[in-house]
């Protein structure tokens, strides 16, 4: 960094401009260290909250559930029995972290190194039944045993691992945990061969294994084939946001909590490098943001929008990244708040040029008079040429310009072609739909500045 | 935050107008120790500096990072092995370019970025990401949880054009952190534009005609009235302002006017700058020769126009009106456009709005000898014109021959063109078009 700055400071005097400033910085080195103080004092601050926030791998409520899994785990690493089970619940609500914790403190255990085998598969990353079989094998070390062979056909790795499982009896094999994250997308592998010989190893007794898999749909069984469900233990463990359970946020105060336990700074710790006396004044300022009536209307109106932890979390993460200045404070919420209920949409509309932002209105138009039918260009051509025909104030444009103006909408994804036009239709007939609403274009245009008059009397008028 | 970091002054310096996004993206790149949430999406129109900022920002602060198009990467086997090489700073040899591994799946390309030393408070950086959503199901999930399926301390930033709802599928519902680059308004483009003054002056220099900041503002200004309305494009823009810049000066190169002579100036430079507001994006000179209508350098044979006039007008009018257009005499009134313009505008939409309508080849023959004055026979030749018609795509065939009423035909011409085509052989079309009462 010190080598950068010098490099600043040779770029702004071969630039002639910067000398003014080195002899401001000269003079204001006092004041600048104490700036760069305050500012040591905040990234500090910042870091352990951030820290706080991004890597806090604390999972809470689903004690029940969570004594469950770790039970059904524990059977098959002491008793050797197999099991098959599925953790549902809706997306980002902890599934993933409650079966670490679980798996955590099992692997704690003295027996876990010497019975068990730990096996993760992510329906993600292990798209087909192939690749999870080559990941499963190396994940129980056999690579070794393969290394000599010709890794061969699928139905031979299968027929090998599965080898390997039956070896032994119940009791002197070691026993393997299967955990199968994003269990639905292993049930669109072909013929399901994995999960129907997972299933059946774990029916027929041959090997103590227990499966255990994660998903976000509820359906899930239904997407399982008849001879892979039959095999499957229909033990299910639901994660549903229930009353008494705290992923939720139903209240202002439990919001309230969250933000204090999120935002809070440990006090006394040394480890963290800011001192208690710091620490300690955080912590009231907080409190004193936390009982502000305006601060719980904020938060009110954030969990009328969405009440999960997850989403909370989210916004408190924006927050602190967005955060400047010294303190938190009501506006720097409102601030956020009012950037999450912002259309991105109107945006991008607001950055179109008049003439796109004419095309569009025509286009609003043209669905409002045709009963939302298809449009093309000739026709939203046409609407636009009456208009400015009509109209004096506004610039005419070559045909070539609106056509590429056109064509600048539609990379921005604000109208899709119709699939059903084939591709031999020349550009200028083929058929759109528009994929924004005429309230955000209405919107939009109240919001543009420098928009002649006319354009903005003609969008707000209803038929023309 | 307020901050004393020079790179951010030196930023703010070299990319004007940009101060408010810099700022964000400071706060959220893993320099120093910072944390960083595992992905950002950077969107905003084009040339808003998205990919000069996210660069130049991760070179100044040295910061470990590959950054890879999704357009030249096209397959998720290209995109994976060139990360892999920024990555790990494998230089290709150009005798024999092997990657540094060979990974085609995702899978692979975990295991080899867990395998690569010093990979935390990494960034990689996915430009046009929104190609992302045409490749593999599980890429852009998996490429949003990357922290998570990796384990490393990688932050993902995605730029795009498009808004971040485009993105959503099932299996996607992670929002990242979103940094938006508004389009330049009128004030910052003039004083981006301006920036350009060293480089006009140095192609200036020959005219040895010399000239202010001031006049050159001026002539942005002028620049800008014609062209903001259709383009916001800076980069674009720039291109357009430097071009016309020397058609500008002409008048006080040839001493025809003085440099404080604002009004003749613009008196002349401004009917050249609406032409070239028609070549915009195109990139071609508007004096050069392929600003020529293609209907004039196209060399069709004469039957060969009438043809194509024909077929434009079996594209264009609906069968039911044939009999009145062509036929001569047909009941009591001559042929006259009029009264079939009056009933074709009780139909909502106007054939001219929906293309070009297939036709028979022997209603094509039929308008050809009606709108033909003299007689020609029917032969080799006049089918061997159809089909070179066909071939250079001015009408395209529909459906496989096999049918059994024969082939159908569309035309594929504008009428702008057929228009200049038709005047070649004295052929007024107007008349023979029931829709074209706008035209």
């Amino acid at each position: 960094m010190q080598r950068l700055y010098k490099t600043f400071l040779i770029i702004n005097i071969l630039n002639g401009s910067g000398k003014d400033k080195i002899y401001k910085l000269v003079e204001g080195g006092k004041s600048l260290q104490a700036f760069k103080k305050m500012e040591n004092k905040l990234l500090h601050i910042l870091k352990c909250l951030k820290q706080n926030l991004l890597e806090n791998k604390e999972c809470h409520g689903y004690d029940k559930e969570e004594q469950q899994i770790f039970d059904l785990l524990e059977r098959t690493l002491d008793c050797g029995e197999s099991n098959s089970a599925l953790l549902i619940g809706p997306r980002r609500c902890g599934k993933t972290l409650l079966v670490n914790k679980v798996l955590e403190r099992i692997q704690h255990k003295d027996n876990f190194d010497t019975d068990c085998i730990l096996v993760k598969l992510n329906g993600l990353i292990h798209t087909d039944d192939r690749l999870a079989l080559k990941s499963t094998t190396s994940q129980m070390q056999l690579d070794n045993v393969v290394d000599g062979k010709v890794f061969g056909t699928f139905a031979e790795n299968l027929a090998f691992l599965l080898e390997c499982l039956r070896t032994g009896d119940k009791s002197k094999s070691r026993s393997v945990i299967f955990i199968l994250d994003e269990f639905d997308l292993f049930c669109c592998h072909h013929n399901q061969t994995l999960l129907y010989n997972l299933f059946d190893v774990s029916q027929s007794a041959q090997a103590p294994i227990c499966i255990l898999g994660i998903t976000c749909r509820l359906d899930v069984i239904e997407l399982l084939e008849k001879r892979v469900k039959s095999r499957f233990s229909h033990r299910q463990i639901f994660l549903l946001p229930h009353e008494n359970q705290t992923s939720n946020v139903h209240t202002v105060g439990d919001a309230v909590n969250k933000i204090e336990y999120y935002l809070k700074l440990p006090e006394g710790n040394k480890k963290l490098q800011i001192n208690t006396a710091v620490a300690k004044q955080w912590n009231r300022n907080l409190n004193n943001l936390l009982k502000e009536k305006k601060f719980r209307n904020v938060i009110q109106r954030l969990i009328d929008l969405d009440n999960s932890e997850a989403m909370l979390k989210d916004f408190l993460v924006k927050v602190i990244f967005h955060f400047t200045g010294e303190n938190l404070t009501v506006d720097l919420f409102q601030k956020e708040l009012n950037i999450l209920e912002e259309d991105d949409m109107i945006k991008v509309l607001q950055d179109l040029t008049v003439l796109e932002l004419c095309l569009i209105i025509s286009m609003k138009h043209h669905l409002e008079i045709y009963d939302n039918n298809p449009m093309n260009f000739e026709m939203i051509y046409n609407r636009f040429m009456k208009f400015a025909n009509a109209n004096a104030g506004i610039q005419n444009f070559q045909r070539a310009v609106m056509l590429k103006a056109f064509e600048h909408i539609q990379g921005l994804e604000l109208i899709s072609m119709l699939s059903n036009t084939g591709s031999k239709v020349q550009k200028e007939y083929q058929f759109f739909k528009l994929l924004v609403t005429p309230e955000q274009i209405l919107d939009a245009v109240k919001k543009s500045s420098g928009l002649p008059t006319e354009v903005a009397q003609w969008a707000r008028s209803s038929l023309t | 935050m307020m901050t004393s970091d020079p790179v951010i002054e030196f930023l703010k310096q070299s990319l004007p107008c940009r101060d408010s996004q810099i700022d964000q993206l400071y706060n959220l790149i893993p320099h120093k120790d910072h944390l960083t949430p595992p992905c950002i999406y950077v969107y905003g129109g084009a040339s808003t500096g998205k990919t000069t900022l996210v660069t130049s920002m991760l070179q100044q602060l040295e910061i470990k990072h590959a950054i890879v198009n999704l357009v030249e990467c096209y397959t998720s086997k290209i995109l994976f092995e060139s990360i892999l090489n920024k990555l790990s700073d494998h230089k290709l040899d150009p005798t024999n370019p092997v990657p540094y591994a060979r990974c085609d799946n995702l899978i692979d390309f975990i295991s080899h970025l867990q395998a690569i030393e010093g990979l935390d408070r990494s960034v990689i950086v996915l430009d046009k990401a929104e190609e992302l959503r045409n490749m593999e199901v599980n890429l852009l999930p998996g490429i949003l949880r990357i922290r998570e399926l990796t384990n490393l301390k990688i932050t993902m930033i995605l730029i795009s054009d498009i808004v971040f709802e485009k993105y959503y599928s099932k299996s996607t519902n992670i929002e990242p952190l979103k940094v938006y680059f508004p389009q330049y308004n009128k004030d910052d483009l003039l004083e981006i534009l301006t920036l350009d003054f060293d480089y006009v002056r140095k192609l200036a220099e020959e005219t040895s005609v010399d000239f202010d900041v001031e006049f050159y503002k001026n002539y942005l200004n002028l620049f800008l009235s014609v062209f903001y309305r259709a383009c916001r494009d800076l980069c674009e823009l720039r291109h357009m302002s430097r071009s016309n810049f020397m058609k500008y000066i002409q008048p006080v190169v040839q001493k025809q006017c003085s440099v404080t002579d604002s009004m003749s100036l613009w008196r002349n430079i401004s009917p050249i700058l609406k032409n070239s507001l028609e070549v915009l994006y195109l990139r071609v000179d508007v004096t050069s020769e392929q600003m020529k209508s293609a209907a004039h350098s196209l060399e069709l044979p004469y039957y060969a126009k009438y043809l194509l006039v024909a077929a434009y007008l079996a594209s264009y009018n609906s069968a039911k009106d044939d009999k009145k257009l062509f036929v001569r005499n047909a009941g009591r009134k001559s042929r006259s456009v009029r009264d079939v313009k009056t009933k074709s505008k009780v139909s909502e939409q106007l054939n001219t709005q929906l293309g070009p309508k297939p036709f028979t080849f022997d209603r094509l023959l039929a308008i050809f000898y009606a709108i033909l004055e003299e007689k020609v026979g029917f032969n080799n030749n006049l089918l061997a014109q159809v089909s070179s018609l066909v071939e250079l795509r001015l009408l395209s065939t529909i459906g496989d021959g096999t049918s059994l009423d024969g082939q159908k035909y569309k035309c594929n011409v504008s009428f702008d063109f057929v228009h200049s085509i038709a005047k070649t052989i004295g052929f007024n079309i107007r008349k023979y078009l029931s829709d074209f009462s706008h035209l």
